[in-house]
């Protein structure tokens, strides 16, 4: 395989020249004893920590959690419409691979429209591979690694002190065109210790493969017991699909005054009450569990029967963060068995 | 072509169905090409300053030069297109959705069934088959609402009763009569088992709340009309029209992407989240 090793230095030097020519270079910082991935101003704020990901995943950067759809102004009984600003050309460095995983998820849904196609069109995502796991991470069970590609323009995977490179798409080639010709080839022996090290991650997460058919399995579950008492503890704060970088439901509203306003799109949950609330009252999903449900089916049912994968990559933080302990893994093993 | 542009309209005439239901026809103001729709499609209309709302096109193709539509005041949207006067520019987008397959329909008899707010949603496919009347078998129309007053389509629905082949039955909810009432009294499915309409041949074609439409499918069954033979349009809570919010997702469907038209028998075999 084709790649490079670099050190800390020349790693960072590359970084340094992505700020050239007006790009937004998004890179995992520290923030108030967080590391968050967020758009930095010079190489020197980024954080090269091969441990842990990030606190939130990439999705705010390729689908924003509030989003202009057009503006307008009044004109008498007249209206104008203004688009919304181009959107810069950004680099988002440092994802994980399940959050490089999650943009996939997001391109199923959203591609269909142009304000996230131009986004996405503009965005060059360079992972990083996982060197550990934390005890949430299940990307394993989902059809991911800790050292996937998937939706990675360019991969580095740190080791032992050095960054094992390798570059997948065109796009990423661009990106390294100036400075990849001048670092060192990674020899064979880095491919393995690279092998070597995902598979020991690996199997630190422990997670066994969830197969295909499990799709079907859940949907006939549709009116398993299980979904009760798991829904029931839901305090149906939405925090599960903010954190998610696949969840990618979205609610549209206008903000606008006398004069001017806009449309916008925001981040949704389905597990919001309102979610499913038609203006005559009626709610065809009345309940937290049926509520609960819903999002767990969409990611394990749904969704993989239409696009072929699940709308869950593994990362993790929806398990890490729910405020009362609701496991999403223990949902999807048991409701069938339960 | 960004999804969420809408095209502007201006409204050329607003008719009062009800104190809170009401009817707006919009001309658009460019001259960028015609509108197309099928029967049944919906579209999201905008108040500029109060948002987007979701609603069946309720004239037929058959008369594609402006788009209608009737709705009730229920939220901050239709709150907002009810305050509009003839003049104002709301925005369009759409059509979204499948439609009615009105194809199969020719030779067939039909019926509509429009319940409340309802009736809106089955008039595009309503009027297209009076458009084209020697295409069709009989057409029976039950129309119901809470009260007299609730009442929609009241002028139209005198004229369609006046066409060959053509019967129309107005119903009211037990209590919600006045003097002089001369149509029916009762439930919408109790009027229509009453009316002894057979099953053969016939298509159903019924919008309605979902109380209302629960027991209308609990009659068609006792009268033996086929699952197959009986279509309605959903109206869930959406936000884009194209498969991509996850508002109105059920299971595998999408109504919006889906739907909205689907049978008795589809909609039986979907997940109990409607």
């Amino acid at each position: 395989m084709d790649g490079w090793r670099l050190s800390d230095e020349q790693l960072r030097a590359w970084l340094a020249s992505l700020f050239a020519g007006g790009r937004r270079v998004v890179a995992p910082a520290e923030e108030d004893g967080l590391v968050l991935l967020r758009e930095v101003a010079s190489a020197a704020e980024i954080r090269l920590d091969p441990r842990g990901r990030t606190r939130w995943s990439a999705k705010e950067f390729l689908f924003p959690a509030t989003e202009t759809l057009f503006s307008y102004t009044f004109d008498g009984d007249d209206v104008a419409l203004e688009r919304p600003p181009e959107v810069p050309e950004q680099v988002i460095f440092g994802l994980r691979p399940c959050d490089a995983a999650g943009a996939a998820r997001l391109d199923d849904v959203l591609l269909v429209d142009e304000l996230y196609a131009r986004r996405r069109e503009r965005t060059t995502l360079v992972s990083i591979a996982c060197a550990d796991a934390d005890p949430a991470c299940f990307c394993t069970a989902v059809g991911g690694s800790p050292a996937g590609t998937e939706a990675s323009d360019l991969q580095f995977v740190p080791l032992d002190g050095a960054w094992v490179g390798c570059c997948l798409t065109e796009r990423g080639a661009a990106l390294v065109e100036g400075a990849a010709p001048l670092w060192p080839a990674a020899g064979e022996e880095d491919w393995a210790a690279v092998e070597e090290q995902r598979r020991a991650v690996e199997e630190s997460i422990g997670a066994e493969r969830l197969p295909a058919e499990w799709a079907g399995v859940l949907a006939e579950h549709f009116d398993g017991e299980l979904w009760t008492v798991l829904g029931e503890r839901c305090l149906r704060c939405g925090l599960c699909a903010y954190v998610c970088p696949s969840c990618s439901c979205f609610d549209v509203n206008d903000a606008g005054n006398a004069l001017c306003g806009t449309l916008c799109r925001s981040w949704d949950s389905c597990g919001f009450a309102q979610f499913t609330k038609q203006a005559a009252g009626h709610n065809p999903r009345p309940t937290q569990p049926a509520r609960y449900r819903q999002r767990v089916l969409h990611k394990f049912a749904w969704f993989p029967l239409e696009h072929g994968r699940f709308m869950c990559v593994g990362c993790g933080r929806c398990v890490e963060l729910c405020p009362v302990g609701l496991d999403i893994r223990q949902a999807v093993n048991k409701v069938a068995t339960a | 072509m960004n999804a969420f542009w809408p095209r502007l309209m201006r409204i050329a005439e607003a008719r009062e169905e009800t104190a809170d239901v009401r009817t707006l026809r919009l001309e658009p103001l460019d001259r960028d090409g015609g509108l197309e729709w099928r029967a049944g499609q919906f579209a999201f209309f905008t108040v500029f300053g109060a948002g987007e709302t979701v609603f069946t096109i309720a004239n037929p193709p058959t008369r594609a030069d402006h788009i209608e539509c009737t709705f009730k005041k229920l939220g901050k949207v239709t709150a907002g297109l009810h305050r509009l006067s003839v003049g104002q520019v709301v925005g369009f987008r759409g059509p979204y959705g499948n439609s009615f397959p009105v194809e199969e329909w020719r030779g067939r008899d039909l019926v509509f069934v429009g319940g409340g707010i309802g009736m809106a949603a089955v008039a595009s496919p309503l009027r297209l088959a009076l458009d084209r009347r020697e295409e069709f078998g009989e057409v029976l129309v039950l129309n119901g609402a809470r009260t007299v007053a609730d009442l929609v389509y009241k002028e139209e629905m005198k004229q369609w009763a006046r066409v060959g082949g053509v019967r129309v039955v107005r119903a009211v909810d037990p209590g919600g009569e006045s003097p002089g009432w001369d149509g029916e009294v009762g439930l919408i499915p109790d009027v229509f088992e009453g009316l002894g309409v057979a099953p053969a041949g016939r298509v159903v074609i019924v919008c309605g709340p979902p109380v209302m439409f629960h027991f209308m499918l609990l009659a068609l069954d006792r009268l033996g009309y086929p699952p197959e033979n009986v279509v309605t349009t959903l109206e869930n809570r959406m936000k884009c029209g194209f498969g991509e919010c996850g508002h109105c997702n059920v299971g595998p469907f999408f109504v919006c992407r889906d739907g909205p038209v689907i049978t008795a028998d589809e909609f039986r075999r979907l997940p109990a989240d409607l």
